[in-house]
């Protein structure tokens, strides 16, 4: 028994370091319950698990509302080499990813194959090239006409970065490319809508707050030594605006299609944004989105 | 002693690559459940994959869906599609959906017609599996 136990508590051990945030040695504390043997060994972790929207979807929703297409709100491919420190090089590849995605809907092909060498970059200095590679470009390249496949090409790009991100014990730079790609999307968003005010997109900017939370959150749970304090806080300041929206929701029952394995979600949600709360979100979202790009 | 400790070393890192590679086939596995029904568009991930090393307790998981679109959960333990059980609440409780009445289906669908914040609370079953890696994806159609 008490050779079982030998090995299981440092394989508890871990097993929880390899599925918490500590990529970079972060000093947190081991709970209590995994160092008390009396008590459970296969303790649970990340009981809360962050999740983050797709960019890709605020890109279609823009794509859909048949605005033209803006280049100039994007990120400079051109800037990639000036990238660093693993944290700008995580932020920027999120950034850029959302660029590839939103230049890629809109069929711009020259637009698209400058993101995606400037995410290929990114990629291969995180380590991430498994994810980008040969293969990758060339099924890109041969699908640049077909925007369905292009979005799948991509999301699914990215979701192998993120479970080799995960398995390799660095949560800290997952965080960062998702925290790149929301802010990118949010900066995409609300620039389209001082050019032209569109009360779809004026909504999907309202329907951030519980995103903003969750990346303030995700950025908090994955901050060693207070690497992220800065844009923690900067986005935490976003936060006071976005405290100001005004959101209903009422809860209506769902409906199933059992044989079609679907359920429809009938409730209702309103949303009320002042347009001066609107205009200090979108000068907020540009002052940040600043801070990673440059 | 010094012959123990190389064995618990080498014990602890053949449990950590074992855990890690289970965890990249379940995730494998299960985004194939993405691909959607024969001739139709597949579902787009949104870029992440959830895992959690479960026992007996619950991990959350909360996210926004956008109305204007089908979202597809789906979950996985392993090799038997019922292992896991996972419950959609709105930011109020109202549970939305649950596959517990649906045989643990290993996905669902969502059609959102408004955006909506929910939590999705996944346990193992334990009348099939207690404890191990579980993973949920999440896709989208617009």
């Amino acid at each position: 028994m008490r050779k079982i136990f030998n090995y299981l508590v440092p394989t508890v051990l871990v097993l929880g370091t390899l599925t918490s945030c500590s990529g970079d040695g972060d000093g947190k504390e081991i709970d209590s319950d995994i160092k008390d043997s009396s008590k459970t060994l296969m303790t649970n972790f990340d009981i809360k698990v962050f999740s983050i929207p797709s960019p890709i979807q605020t890109s279609m929703l823009i794509n859909q509302l048949n605005l033209p297409f803006y280049s100039d709100i994007l990120n400079d491919p051109e800037k990639v080499s000036g990238y660093s420190t693993k944290s700008t090089q995580a932020l920027n590849l999120g950034v850029y990813g959302t660029d590839l995605g939103y230049s890629a809907l809109y069929n711009e092909s020259s637009y698209s194959l400058k993101y995606l060498s400037a995410v290929q970059k990114l990629s291969e200095k995180l380590g991430l090239s498994g994810a980008f590679d040969k293969s990758f470009m060339k099924r890109f390249e041969g699908h640049l006409s077909n925007q369905d496949t292009l979005m799948t090409l991509i999301s699914d790009a990215f979701m192998q970065g993120d479970m080799f991100l995960k398995n390799d014990n660095r949560k800290f730079d997952a965080a960062l490319i998702l925290a790149g790609g929301w802010i990118e999307s949010m900066h995409i968003s609300s620039e389209i809508n001082i050019k032209k005010a569109t009360t779809r997109i004026v909504e999907r900017i309202g329907e951030q707050q519980w995103t903003l939370v969750s990346t303030i959150d995700l950025l908090s749970e994955c901050n060693a030594n207070g690497v992220n304090d800065e844009l923690i806080g900067d986005l935490e300041d976003l936060q006071f605006y976005f405290d100001k929206i005004e959101s209903k929701y009422t809860y209506v029952e769902p409906t199933t299609d059992i044989e079609d394995k679907t359920t429809m979600l009938n409730h209702k949600l309103e949303i009320k944004i002042d347009t001066d709360i609107l205009n200090q979100i979108s000068m907020k979202i540009r002052s940040i989105r600043e801070k990673i790009t440059n | 002693m010094k012959l123990k400790l190389v064995y618990s070393f080498c014990f602890v890192m053949l449990a950590s690559i074992a855990f890690s590679q289970d965890c990249e086939q379940i995730a494998r596995d299960c985004s194939k459940y993405l691909e959607g029904k024969a001739g139709e568009n597949k579902f787009i991930s949104d870029g992440q994959v959830y895992t959690a090393f479960l026992d007996r307790e619950k991990t959350e998981i909360k996210t926004t869906l956008y109305g204007g679109s089908t979202y597809r959960i789906a979950a996985s333990a392993g090799r038997k599609e019922n292992y896991v059980i996972f419950t959609v609440k709105d930011s109020e409780g109202n549970i939305l959906f649950t596959n517990r009445k649906y045989k643990n289906a290993p996905y669902w669908d969502f059609e959102v017609a408004n955006t909506i914040q929910v939590l999705v609370e996944t346990e193992l079953d334990v009348d099939f599996k207690n404890t191990g890696c579980a993973v949920i994806l999440i896709g989208f159609k617009q």
